[in-house]
């Protein structure tokens, strides 16, 4: 990043190399686009298939009747258990076709097309809002399984089901970092058309 | 509103700076719209506070819920921003040779902005659903049919921070397209 922004500046009081100096940027300005895109392809990706197969079944022993031996049942935690949990899941995967999708407008396009270019990056801000979201929905929800809320009676549940939460937790990180990354596209974007004026 | 830049008419296409000098105006229309949103969205979440008896008092406040204090903290934080950026703008119309300048520190901090907000909506809303329905799974219970205001007031500063949230969205939209505008085709 900081190379090309020198490489820019030095070319930048020439005005008569106008195209050159518009080609310049454009290109560094994709290169920058193309890795951010990959990375938040990626991590969403990853955070998909991570909640994905989040599922943990155990063994818990309740106690019906004092004078009974306790009762061992079956208990299950799933992400499609909670709705938040799969409205992230569903936010990540949208972001995450959306990402592919663009990223072969982008190699396709290669900037030749400046309004495809102002499309994906009003779609870049739509998906961090949506990618965002998704986060604090699960990272909400993911809250109270771990502390509880005691002023409603909501029980934690992670004392339980510890892989499940750990496995989750994880995939709210990656998809945070899918979410930055979406974030830096649009400044990469902004930056790029700022260096045109 | 169109003549006072010259600085644009030298440099750059003639034709796009003007259009660039009206959008600065539905910017601040919409930094405002942003500062009303989040004012309305912080003040009827914190009057929501319930109090019922069954038979011993148990009140129900938004700092109970972690999700909630974020939901007013971040809204807190936009409102404060908005007011910030709207005096920066009406400022900075004075002198349109930092405008462009100033377009782009406001794509930067409204990306955060919206990041902000649009997670602390998720947040509350994922908190608000689980009370609204319960989750019989983890042994949730609902608790909307108990504290009926308290949820109609967490419900409303819901759906007018989405509000503030589409805001935003607008907001790096406009200040994009303003931007673009400005560039040399």
């Amino acid at each position: 990043m900081k190379g090309e922004y020198k490489g820019t500046d030095g070319i930048d009081g020439i005005e008569s190399k106008g195209r050159e100096l518009v080609e310049a940027k454009s290109a560094s300005l994709g290169v920058g686009g193309f890795i951010f895109r990959l990375l938040g392809f990626t991590f969403s990706l990853v955070a998909c298939i991570v909640i994905g197969l989040d599922k943990q079944t155990k063994t818990v022993p309740i106690k019906l009747i004092d004078s009974l031996p306790p009762l061992n049942v079956p208990v299950t935690a799933k992400w499609n258990y909670m709705s938040a949990v799969l409205y992230f899941l569903v936010t990540n995967a949208v972001a995450c076709t959306y990402a592919a999708l663009s990223l072969l407008l982008a190699l396709v396009n290669r900037g030749k097309c400046k309004r495809l270019g102002t499309l994906i990056n009003v779609l870049d801000a739509f998906m961090v809002a949506l990618l965002f979201s998704g986060n604090g929905a699960a990272a909400a929800v993911g809250v109270i399984g771990y502390q509880g809320n005691s002023h409603v009676k909501w029980k934690k549940v992670c004392n339980v089901f510890e892989k499940f939460c750990d496995q989750m937790a994880a995939s709210i990180v990656v998809s945070l970092v899918a979410s930055l990354a979406f974030l830096i596209l649009v400044l990469v974007h902004a930056i790029g058309i700022h260096r045109r004026t | 509103m169109a003549t006072d830049n010259p600085e644009y008419k030298t440099s750059s296409t003639p034709a796009a700076a003007p259009a660039g000098v009206d959008f600065f105006i539905f910017d601040v229309i919409l930094r405002f719209l942003l500062f009303a949103a989040s004012l309305v969205a912080v003040v009827v979440i914190v009057t929501g506070n319930q109090t019922i008896y069954l038979p011993f008092p148990r009140p129900a406040k938004f700092r109970y819920s972690p999700a909630f204090v974020y939901f007013v903290a971040a809204f807190s934080v936009a409102g404060l921003y908005s007011i910030i950026t709207i005096l920066a703008s009406l400022f900075v119309k004075k002198s349109p040779a930092l405008k462009t300048k100033l377009l782009l520190y406001f794509i930067f901090l409204d990306a955060l902005i919206l990041g902000i907000t649009a997670s602390a909506t998720g947040s509350g809303a994922a908190v608000a659903y689980v009370g609204l329905k319960g989750n019989n799974h983890v042994n949730w219970n609902k608790i909307c049919n108990v504290y009926d205001k308290f949820c109609r007031h967490v419900g409303g500063s819901l759906a007018v921070g989405l509000f503030g949230s589409v805001v935003a969205v607008l907001l790096i939209w406009l200040s994009a397209y303003s931007i673009h505008s400005r560039a040399p085709r």
